[in-house]
């Protein structure tokens, strides 16, 4: 049982950040505290992909280092792929990251709309206020 | 040159709409000239794209050169072309709508507006031609992101409306993100044609039943399936009109799509039938939406929200066929993504048309509009027509080959639930064609003549003519549909139905 | 409103937690996400493209298009923040 939990860890630690992520996204009532858990939920996604690419046994960044002069444009270089970890999942992140950032921003705007015209940021207050002018 | 264009069919209105702010600044009027003449290439492409695949069949493009599954691939067949011919044809005729819509609503910001208009449509063309996972998010993404910043300048309570959006739609792109990432581990790779060669042996394993889920869920999140479907009534209403008239029948249904080629293109049919009941719970999910759609619509005095309930109702009919997955419901459900796209375009544009005139759009106010602006309301007509299900008008078929489907599978209940939701169309309808055809307002007997004179009221002619243009479309697709089936719609469906 | 929340947190986690038990180990370098696709890429990213950073090499590369996409995204964000929050200049002074 204890095997089970420390040879997956990486798993674990995601899931717990998504549930958490989660829960405010839908149990807060405060709408910036909302936004927050979209980031928290986003950020576990992001966290689990990365740690697919890790590979044990000493495997380092996936840059050529030193070697790269020697090696470049004529493959003299011997490439060993297991000391290299995978390069995929961080490209698809750096991209997912950059699409975290921008809904987070687009969402913020619309949350100053809202408090412009409402005056207020609570959820029970503004659905108040919507019921009492007849929104 | 066919195959070129499946490249540009994105690259020209993205590049395009890194220009509208330069000409903006320069002349505020060029800008919605060059947005209809942009809009144009993507229609010559899809539909020289259409005629290649029908010709000689699916053909497949490398992008920069590079072979999947290491690089990224655009594998075109009959769905992609026919849903890109349906994305690109609406764009086209809701932005010459959308001239004077926009200077009545809101004139101070008309040149965001359009950039962010055809990064939509960049968006939407962009998740249906792609064939490859990850890429699909981000031009999901994109979509997403203009959709929230363009429906949240509408009416009194947008801004609320579309952060409700917000959060539901980005619970949607991250489930769908993270059942990506789950199919990623276990084949290796992100390329739906790879993915789905790699992915039988897995089938029985539980990592695979969890991607399943997880992007079902997720793309439900984005098509409005009931009971996820809470952000959809009140984002579409309160909308500004132009934007309405795009999103309501084109960005659900591209969700739609997308989960025809989950279900059938990356996983096999067998695995969502048997091994996890999707299929099942999907067509219980739909009727329920079916009905309570309608039942809802039915209740609301503003037009806009009525048809927003609709929207509802109406993805719960391609769901439907969907999760039917026979022959006869799965042509019923690609026929009715048509067949929506010009029916909700037609009526959403009627509304706006209606708000143009008048201010409002709550149907107790609407006594004597049949007199003063009968072209729209009779293209109003011809939408509910083909809402309800009345031949010749394309709405028929479609409900059609769903009820055939219904029967073909057994399910009786199913076959009932099409019949009433028919009924329950024809009530809130015909409430609105009552009201604005039947009653008349009260003449006032202080003129000096006792006829009452109705003066021609109607919209401008820019925004008249793509009215027409849709509700001509409605019958067009229906008289033309047994051809569009035979050619198009017959090679979409997996051979073993 | 924190019923649903707890219930949607219990389903969520219950099918998260039942499809950890078969994912491959924490760092396996023979899983499958490590052997199909990215050992080409390390193998010939620094021959095919000249750059020594294999990252570099498929985000500009081999997956440009994603990138292409991804300063899209950055710039519809840009506009949306223009489009919601720009107020009139007279009158209102700077709207931020």
């Amino acid at each position: 049982m204890l095997e089970y939990i420390v040879s997956k860890y990486n798993f674990w630690v995601y899931v717990i950040l998504l549930l958490i992520g989660l829960y405010a996204m839908v149990g807060k009532k405060n709408l910036v505290k909302k936004l927050i858990g979209m980031n928290i939920f986003q950020s576990a996604v992001i966290l689990f992909y990365v740690s697919i690419g890790v590979k044990k046994g000493g495997a380092t960044v996936p840059i050529f280092l030193g070697n790269a002069h020697a090696a470049h444009g004529h493959g003299n270089a011997i490439i060993d792929v297991a000391s290299y970890i995978n390069p995929l999942p961080h490209v698809l992140m750096l991209t997912a990251i950059v699409v975290s950032i921008a809904t987070t921003g687009v969402a913020l705007a619309v949350l100053i709309l809202i408090f412009r015209r409402y005056k207020t940021l609570e959820l029970d207050e503004i659905i108040k206020i919507r019921k009492d002018t007849g929104v | 040159m066919a195959t070129q264009f499946a490249a540009l069919v994105i690259v020209i209105p993205l590049i395009a709409a890194l220009f509208v702010p330069v000409i903006g600044w320069w002349k505020k009027g060029l800008c919605h000239p060059w947005v209809v003449a942009v809009l144009v290439v993507p229609l010559i492409a899809s539909l020289s794209i259409l005629n290649r695949v029908i010709e000689s069949g699916p053909f497949s493009y490398y992008l920069g050169g590079w072979a999947p599954p290491w690089g990224i691939e655009y594998a075109i067949d009959y769905l992609n072309a026919f849903v890109l011919v349906i994305i690109s044809v609406i764009s086209l005729i809701v932005s010459i709508y959308s001239k004077k819509s926009v200077e009545k609503e809101m004139p101070e910001k008309v040149v965001p507006f359009y950039t962010l208009f055809l990064l939509l449509v960049t968006g939407l063309l962009g998740i249906v031609v792609t064939g490859d996972l990850f890429n699909v998010f981000v031009f999901l993404e994109i979509a997403a992101l203009s959709c929230y910043a363009l429906m949240a300048i509408g009416r009194d309570g947008a801004p609320f409306a579309t952060f409700r959006y917000i959060i539901m739609g980005t619970i949607g792109a991250s489930f769908y993100l993270l059942g990506v990432g789950y199919l990623y581990i276990i084949t290796g790779s992100l390329n739906m044609l790879d993915v789905a060669q790699r992915l039988p042996e897995f089938y029985h394993s539980r990592v695979v039943l969890t991607a399943g889920v997880f992007m079902i869920v997720g793309i439900g999140l984005k098509m409005a399936l009931y009971p996820l479907h809470a952000w959809a009534p009140n984002a579409y209403a309160d909308a500004p009109s132009t934007v309405s008239g795009l999103v309501a029948p084109l960005m659900t249904k591209v969700a739609a799509y997308m989960m025809i080629r989950i279900m059938f293109t990356v996983f096999k049919p067998v695995f969502f039938i048997e091994i996890i009941p999707v299929t099942t719970i999907l067509t219980w999910m739909a009727a329920v939406a079916v009905i309570v759609g309608s039942i809802y619509a039915i209740a609301q005095n503003d037009l806009k929200k009525m048809l927003s309930y609709s929207v509802v109702a109406q993805i719960g009919y391609i769901a439907l066929g969907i999760g039917l997955a026979n022959r006869s419901g799965l042509t019923g459900a690609v026929l009715h993504i048509l067949n929506e796209a010009f029916t909700k375009g037609c009526v959403f544009l009627v509304a706006g048309a209606i708000i143009y005139k008048t201010g409002s759009c709550n149907i107790t106010g609407f006594k004597d509009l049949y007199r003063k602006m009968p072209f729209t309301m009779t293209a109003f007509l011809i939408g509910a027509f083909s809402m309800v299900g009345i031949p010749p008008t394309c709405g028929f078929f479609s409900k059609m080959y769903l009820i055939i489907g219904s029967i073909d599978a057994k399910q009786w209940v199913f076959v009932a639930v099409l019949l009433t939701s028919s009924i329950l169309n024809v009530i809130y309808f015909f409430r609105v064609i009552k009201i604005a055809a039947f009653e008349d307002v009260i003449p006032d007997y202080s003129r000096t003549s006792p006829y009452i004179t109705y003066r021609l009221d109607e919209v401008p002619i820019s925004m008249l003519i793509p009215i027409l243009i849709m509700a001509a479309g409605i019958l067009v697709c229906g008289i033309f549909s047994p051809e569009i089936i035979n050619t198009v719609i017959q090679h979409i469906i997996p051979a073993s139905f | 409103m924190k019923v649903i929340a707890i219930l949607i947190i219990v389903l969520t986690g219950g099918l998260l937690i039942y499809g950890v038990e078969e994912m491959p180990d924490w760092g396996d370098p023979n899983s499958p996400a490590s052997s199909h696709v990215s050992p080409k890429y390390i193998k010939e990213a620094l021959e095919k493209t000249a750059t020594p950073n294999i990252v570099t090499a498929v985000l500009g590369d081999y997956r440009g298009y994603d990138t292409m996409g991804e300063t899209a995204v950055i710039f519809t964000a840009g506009i949306g923040c223009i489009l919601m929050l720009r107020k009139k200049r007279k009158g209102e002074g700077e709207g931020d």
